[in-house]
């Protein structure tokens, strides 16, 4: 430990000279495992930002619960109490007739005077039901046993293509730090390998000379952990430069998609990639060492 | 104190050519050896066999009082640490200057920073070569490079000292004074171990073991004759 401690100027001064010896060849080498990174960044953003709808749409898992259209307020003061003994129900309440007619005035904005043809308020009232998502399937069965219940809404199928999105994201992720995990590890033993054979007269000589195997190998981990986290960096620029604007577009013409904080964002996707360039530059460059012996 | 111990050695290589037969020898703390034979008689395979490049087929090595054999592979290192070594391709760093070849010879063994500046420029000092110490080794002359070798190999302070050939590649009088030099740290306790195929540069010597190699056997007669 002392060897190395004493050292370290050397080694940070051999890791400069070895990257220098094949120069375009790693920086061509740095910009590869950048994009690899960037696409994996991009994967891992998009996972996280369709998992963040998905866990805002769930906690606010709501369904619109229609009943015959002449039941009184009585009445439905009373099938209220049958919905409410359902488990699964967290909160339900009446959406008076004519709140419906305001809502529905709201979504149809400039097209809402087709409302004026009407002679009467066309709109019921109907139950909006605050509902653990989790138990959605037992909760349909129970309402349909209630005979004044005509018609349930919910956003199940959005919630169902929500969830295969987020799945899909999940899948490719996994599959692209596989991916980029083997083909970024590939590389930096390819480059290490590269670097040990130029180097092999050397590597012989400090043998020779009684150095041990982690004196050779440091300078050779110190350029592969700087080939992958070099990478990491230029993946980390291109990720915030690409959803910056994704979040500006998104804030826009569609700002009821509750993304993730920015800030927050980007600091947990930098720290993911930057770990794993670590991780790999060590994982690929202690292979090419050791297959180098 | 024993510096060297061989006791029946063999050494044949995987090609199944025998290198060295029966190899019986003892060398001790501050003697000067001379190894002698013709080219391809084993000088350098023993030589081999002292820094641990080779392991004994069969027999006992002992270097500086570590077991040199297949089972005792990590005795090599610590071995190495201890034996400044010459040899006859000089295997220097190109691209390097004289001092930070000298310096790379002393890193390895984790010697303290400061240090490294002062026993580098001693040595190269002792080799008549203070004034290169900042010219690349690419650009000096054989017998300079040499010399520099030489100096790597004493800042480390060595135990013993294995030149293998060292005046090889070089002409008449560079070959002498590289002699001289070398058995000038039999002066400092260092053993030291030469192998040459050139026999005049040691014929008007008066001190030291000659030994004489041929054909993988170290010859009876010539075994610690003193000069």
């Amino acid at each position: 430990m002392k060897n190395i401690i004493y050292n370290t100027g050397y080694f940070i001064k051999e890791a400069k000279t070895i990257f220098k010896l094949t120069f375009w060849s790693n920086v061509l080498s740095l910009f590869s495992i950048g994009l690899i990174l960037f696409i994996l960044s991009l994967v891992i953003s998009g996972w996280s930002i369709s998992t963040e709808v998905l866990t805002l749409i769930q906690e606010e898992a709501q369904i619109n619960i229609y009943t015959d259209e002449n039941l009184d307020d009585i009445n439905l003061e009373k099938v209220m109490e049958k919905i409410n003994s359902i488990d699964g129900i967290i909160e339900t309440r009446i959406v008076q007739k004519e709140e419906a007619y305001e809502r529905m005035e709201k979504v149809l904005g400039e097209d809402a005077k087709v409302l004026e043809y009407f002679e009467d308020n066309p709109f019921h009232s109907f139950f909006e039901a605050k509902i653990d998502i989790e138990k959605i399937e037992s909760i349909h069965k129970e309402l349909k046993l209630i005979s004044e219940v005509r018609y349930i809404r919910d956003n199940r199928e959005i919630l169902t293509r929500l969830r295969s999105i987020a799945r899909a994201f999940e899948i490719l992720g996994a599959f692209f730090i596989a991916a980029v995990g083997i083909s970024t590890v590939v590389i930096i033993s390819h480059i290490i390998r590269q670097g040990i054979y130029n180097y092999k007269e050397e590597i012989n000589t400090l043998r020779l000379l009684g150095a041990s195997e982690a004196f050779i190998a440091l300078p050779f981990l110190m350029v592969g952990l700087l080939l992958t986290f070099g990478g990491g960096a230029i993946a980390s620029t291109l990720t915030y430069m690409v959803l910056i604007q994704i979040y500006n577009y998104l804030s826009g013409p569609l700002p009821f998609i509750p993304l993730p904080p920015f800030q927050v964002m980007m600091q947990d996707l930098v720290l993911i990639i930057l770990s794993i360039s670590i991780v790999l530059g060590i994982i690929g460059s202690m292979i090419g060492i050791s297959s180098s012996k | 104190m024993k510096m060297i111990e061989a006791n029946q050695v063999y050494l044949e290589y995987r090609d199944g050519t025998k290198a060295l037969n029966n190899v019986n020898l003892q060398i001790n703390k501050g003697e000067i050896v001379y190894i002698i034979g013709p080219s391809g008689s084993g000088k350098t395979s023993l030589l081999k066999l002292f820094m641990g490049i080779e392991q004994p087929t069969s027999g006992k090595l002992t270097v500086l009082g570590k077991e040199i054999s297949k089972e005792h592979k990590k005795n090599i290192r610590e071995i190495r640490r201890r034996i400044g070594p010459v040899f006859q391709e000089f295997k220097l760093i190109p691209g390097r200057t004289a001092i930070d070849n000298v310096i790379l010879g002393m890193r390895v063994l984790g010697m303290p920073r400061l240090q490294l500046n002062k026993n580098a420029l001693e040595a190269l000092e002792k080799v008549g070569l203070s004034h290169k110490a900042f010219s690349k080794v690419d650009n000096l002359s054989w017998g300079e490079r040499q010399r520099v070798a030489i100096a790597r190999a004493v800042a480390r302070k060595p135990s013993l000292i294995l030149a293998d050939e060292p005046t090889g590649n070089l002409d008449v009088n560079n070959a002498l004074r590289i002699m001289e030099l070398l058995r000038s740290f039999k002066d400092e306790d260092t053993t030291v171990i030469i192998t040459t195929h050139a026999t005049h540069l040691i014929e008007n010597l008066n001190e030291g073991i000659l030994l004489k190699v041929n054909k993988g056997t170290i010859e009876q007669e010539s075994m610690g004759r003193r000069l």
